[in-house]
C-alpha cells in the first residue's frame, strides 16, 4: 500500500538541532499554537488541581452522614457547584483545546492556526474567567449546581452566582473563537495531497466538535445573559410569579449542556483513535467510520437535550426524546467496535498512553451503557436526582475525558518536551488512578438506585458503607494525580531524550524535532500517505528516515522490526 | 473585472489570508446567530406562559416605524455590498458615497430603534422582551456600527484599493449580519 519514494534523511547523520523551551516564554502573551498550545494545558491542569481540591472536601465530607467539614448545607452547595463548574468549564474543556490547539496545525503540516492572533486572544479570556470562578466563592457563593437553573440561581443565591456566569460567560465566548479557529484551519491549511479522509482522526473529532461548539454555544451565551439580566437588570424571565418560566431555563441551558457533554468527550474519542492504532501497530479499524460518527454524535447530540427534563416536561415529548437519546449509542457503538477491531490481533505495547486508553475503552462503556439506562423513562424517573446520575456523569467525564486525557499527555508529552515520562510511574499512576477511579464512582450506582438523593451533605447511616468506600476510593484518586504532576516535573529535568518520534507514529507531528521548531517544520513536512498504515514496509522505511532526519531516542523505547519475513504481514512497523 | 485582476496580483501567502478571513467570517456569522435564535425561543417560551399576547390591558406596539427602519436598514446593507463592489472594481468615489450612505441609514436605525426602546412603556414581560431582544440586537448595530465609521475614516484617507479590501468586505459582512438578525427580531416581535 505505501509506496512512497522518503527524501528525507537523505544524508545520513544531518540531525536538526533541538530547540530550547524557556519558561519565561510561557507567561507571556504569544501567538505561536505550541506556546498557547502548552498555555491551555497547564492553566487548565491548575484548575483540575482547584477542582480536585473541591472534589477532596466533598467527599471528606460524604465520609460520614453528619455535617462535619462544612458548618452548613449552604457551604457544601457552594463545594459542589464550584466543582462542578470548575471541572467542566476550566479543566476539560481549555485541556481538549490545549491539545487541539496544539495538535492540529502540526498534524495537517502547518505553521500556525488560521488566526494566530485570534488563538491568543481566546486563550487569555481563560485566566480572567477562572479569577472570576475561584472569586465568586468568595462573595456570596453560588449554590446552584453546575446547572444553575433558577430559582436556585436567581433568587437563592449569592452575587457569587452572577460572577460564576459571567466567568462562564467569557469561557464560552473563549471557545467559540477557539472553535472558529480550528475550523478554518482545517479547511484552509491542509497540506497539498492530504483528503479531509487523510486527516488523523484526533483533526476529524476537533472538527466535529468545534462544529457543536460554534452551533450550542451561543445558545449558552444567551441563556446566560438573561440570567445576569434576571439577577441584576431587573427582569423576570425565569420567575414564574410574574410571568416567566423556570423551564425556560432547563430547555435553552440544556439545549446547550447537552451538546456540551460532546464538545468534552469527542476530543477524548480522537485521542483514543490515535494512540490505539499507534500502540497496538495496526490500521486505524474503520477509519471512515470513526469520522463520519463523531459528525452523527454531534448531529443526533442536538435532538436529546430534553431527557434531562423527563420528570419536569409535557409527557408527551418524553418518548421522542427517549428515542433521541438511544440513538445516539449507536454512533458511539460503532466507535466502541471500531476500536475493538483495531486492537484485536494487533501487536499491542502496554504503554501509560495505551493503558489510559484501554481504561477510557471499559469505563467508558460503562458510563455509556447506564446513559442508555437513564434514557429509559421508567428507570429515569426512579433514580431521577440520585448518585446513580453523579456516577453515570463521572463514568463519562473522568472514565471518559479524564482517561483520554492522560492518555494523550503521555502519548505527545515527548513531543512537546523532548523528552520521555517515566513509564514505570506512569504505568503505576494508571493503577491508582484505575482503581481509585472505579471505587469511587462504581459505589455511586448502588447509593443511587437505593435512593439517595444527590447534592446533599446529610444522608441516611445506612448509605454510609457505600459513602465511605467511595470516599477511600477517591483519595487515592486524588494521590494517584500527584504521582503524574512528579512525573511531569521529573521528567522535565531529567526524562530520557525522546528523539523525533519515539512511538514510531506516522502522523504528521511525529515528522519534526520534539519540540518542534518555531516554524514547526524546516522546509515543507513529507507527507505518509496513510496516518494509520502500520505493518507495511513503506512505513517502516519512512520512520526510519524520521528517525535518521530528525534524532532518534536516547534508547530505543518501540522496537518492532519484524523477527522475520513471515511474521510482517499481521504485525511490524 | 478589475477586481479580480488585484485579487490575482496576491502572494499565495495573501491569498491564503483572504480565504482563512472569508471562511472565519462566514463561520461566525452562521454561529452568532444562533444567539439570536435562542432569543428567538425565549420570546416563544415566555409568551406561551400568557393567554393573550401582547398580555391583557397591555398595547401592542406600533409597526410603521420599525418597518420603516427594517426597510432602511436592508436598503443600507445593499450598499454596503455597492460600496463594496465598487472599491474591488477601483471607483472610488462611488465606493465612498455608497459607504457614506450605508452609515447614514444605519444611523436612522439605530435612533429610531433607540428612541423606540426608551419610549416602550414598562408592563412586565412584553416590554421586558422587547426591550432585551432590541437592545441585545443594538449592541451589535452600535458595535459593528463603529466599524462601519472606522473604516469610513481610512477610506478617506485612501487606505483602501482593489488591492486591500478586507477591512470594508469584513465590515460589510458584519453589517449584513447585524440586518439578517433584525430581520428575525423584527419578524418575532412585530409579526408573530
Amino acid at each position: 500500500m505505501a509506496s512512497i519514494s522518503v527524501p528525507i534523511g537523505s544524508v545520513p547523520g544531518q540531525s536538526a538541532p533541538r530547540p530550547r523551551l524557556r519558561v519565561s516564554d510561557y507567561l507571556r502573551w504569544s501567538v505561536d499554537h505550541k506556546i498557547i498550545g502548552v498555555q491551555y494545558m497547564v492553566t487548565a491542569a491548575f484548575f483540575f488541581i482547584v477542582g480536585g481540591t473541591l472534589a477532596m472536601l466533598i467527599r471528606l465530607e460524604l465520609l460520614t452522614p453528619n455535617l462535619d467539614v462544612v458548618q452548613t448545607g449552604s457551604q457544601y452547595n457552594t463545594l459542589f457547584s464550584v466543582h462542578g463548574l470548575v471541572m467542566i468549564f476550566l479543566w476539560i474543556i481549555p485541556m481538549m483545546a490545549g491539545f487541539g490547539n496544539y495538535l492540529v496545525p502540526l498534524m495537517l503540516g502547518a505553521k500556525d492556526m488560521a488566526f494566530p492572533w485570534l488563538n491568543a486572544f481566546a486563550f487569555w479570556l481563560i485566566p480572567p474567567a477562572g479569577i472570576l470562578m475561584v472569586g465568586s466563592m468568595l462573595v456570596g457563593a453560588p449554590e446552584a449546581g453546575w446547572t444553575q437553573y433558577p430559582p436556585l440561581s436567581t433568587l437563592f443565591s449569592g452575587d457569587g452566582q452572577t460572577l460564576a456566569a459571567l466567568s462562564v460567560h467569557l469561557l464560552g465566548i473563549s471557545s467559540i473563537l477557539g472553535a472558529i479557529n480550528f475550523l478554518v484551519t482545517v479547511k484552509n491549511m491542509r497540506p497539498p495531497g492530504m483528503s479531509y479522509w487523510q486527516m488523523p482522526l484526533f483533526v476529524w473529532a476537533i472538527v466535529a466538535t468545534s462544529i457543536i461548539v460554534v452551533m450550542a454555544t451561543p445558545f449558552l451565551a444567551g441563556a446566560l445573559t438573561l440570567l445576569i439580566l434576571d439577577r441584576v437588570g431587573g427582569t423576570t424571565f425565569f420567575d414564574a410569579t410574574k410571568g416567566g418560566d423556570v423551564l425556560l431555563w432547563q430547555n435553552v441551558f440544556w439545549f446547550y449542556s447537552h451538546p456540551a457533554v460532546y464538545i468534552m468527550v469527542l476530543p477524548g474519542m480522537g485521542i483514543l483513535s490515535d494512540v490505539l492504532s499507534v500502540h497496538s501497530r495496526k490500521p486505524i479499524f474503520g477509519y471512515k467510520m470513526i469520522a463520519l460518527s463523531s459528525m452523527a454524535i454531534g448531529i443526533v447530540g442536538f435532538t436529546v437535550w430534553a431527557h434531562h427534563m423527563f420528570t419536569s416536561l409535557q409527557p408527551e415529548l418524553r418518548i421522542p426524546f427517549m428515542i433521541t437519546s438511544m440513538i445516539i449509542a449507536v454512533p458511539t457503538g460503532i466507535k466502541i467496535f471500531s476500536w475493538l477491531g483495531t486492537l484485536w490481533r494487533g501487536k499491542i505495547r502496554f504503554t501509560s498512553a495505551m493503558l489510559f486508553s484501554l481504561g477510557f475503552l471499559s469505563m467508558f462503556v460503562i458510563g455509556g451503557i447506564t446513559g442508555v439506562m437513564l434514557a429509559m423513562i421508567p428507570f429515569n424517573l426512579h433514580v431521577h436526582d440520585t448518585y446513580f446520575v453523579v456516577a453515570h456523569l463521572h463514568f463519562v467525564l473522568f472514565g471518559g475525558s479524564v482517561f483520554a486525557i492522560y492518555s494523550g499527555v503521555y502519548h505527545w508529552f515527548p513531543k512537546i518536551t523532548g523528552r520521555m515520562l517515566d513509564e514505570r510511574l506512569g504505568r503505576l499512576h494508571f493503577a491508582l488512578t484505575y482503581i481509585g477511579f472505579f471505587f469511587t464512582f462504581f459505589p455511586m450506582h448502588f447509593a443511587g438506585m437505593l435512593g439517595m438523593p444527590r447534592r446533599v451533605a446529610v444522608y441516611m447511616p445506612e448509605y454510609q458503607g457505600l459513602n465511605a468506600t467511595a470516599s477511600f476510593g477517591s483519595f487515592l484518586l486524588g494521590i494517584s494525580t500527584f504521582l503524574l504532576l512528579y512525573n511531569v516535573i521529573a521528567s522535565l529535568r531529567s526524562g530520557r531524550l525522546a528523539g523525533a518520534n519515539p512511538w514510531r507514529a506516522l502522523t504528521l507531528e511525529w515528522a519534526t524535532t520534539s519540540p518542534p521548531p518555531a516554524t514547526n517544520f524546516v522546509g515543507d513536512p513529507v507527507l505518509f500517505e496513510d496516518p494509520y498504515g502500520y505493518g507495511t514496509e513503506g512505513a517502516s522505511d519512512y520512520l526510519d528516515a524520521i528517525e535518521r532526519r530528525f534524532g532518534a531516542p536516547s534508547q530505543p523505547v518501540v522496537v518492532d522490526k519484524p523477527a522475520s519475513p513471515a511474521a510482517q504481514g499481521a504485525s511490524g512497523d | 473585472m478589475q477586481g479580480d485582476l488585484a485579487e490575482r496580483r496576491l502572494t499565495p501567502k495573501e491569498e491564503l489570508d483572504l480565504k482563512n478571513k472569508r471562511t472565519g467570517l462566514a463561520i461566525f456569522q452562521v454561529s452568532w446567530i444562533m444567539v439570536f435564535i435562542c432569543m428567538m425561543v425565549v420570546h416563544w417560551q415566555i409568551r406561551a406562559q400568557s393567554p393573550t399576547w401582547p398580555p391583557e390591558g397591555v398595547e401592542r406596539l406600533g409597526i410603521v416605524a420599525p418597518t420603516a427602519m427594517t426597510l432602511a436598514l436592508i436598503f443600507s446593507s445593499l450598499l454596503a455590498r455597492r460600496a463594496d463592489r465598487a472599491l474591488k472594481a477601483g471607483q472610488t468615489e462611488i465606493f465612498l458615497w455608497n459607504w457614506r450612505m450605508t452609515i447614514a441609514l444605519g444611523v436612522l436605525f439605530v435612533l429610531v430603534m433607540g428612541f423606540e426602546w426608551l419610549t416602550v412603556p414598562i408592563s412586565g414581560q412584553y416590554s421586558n422582551l422587547f426591550r432585551v431582544l432590541v437592545g441585545f440586537h443594538g449592541v451589535h448595530a452600535l458595535v459593528i456600527g463603529a466599524l462601519l465609521v472606522r473604516v469610513y475614516r481610512s477610506a478617506l484617507k485612501g487606505v483602501y484599493h482593489s488591492g486591500n479590501f478586507w477591512p470594508v468586505e469584513g465590515a460589510a459582512g458584519l453589517w449584513y449580519f447585524v440586518t439578517i438578525a433584525w430581520i428575525l427580531f423584527y419578524v418575532v416581535l412585530y409579526w408573530s
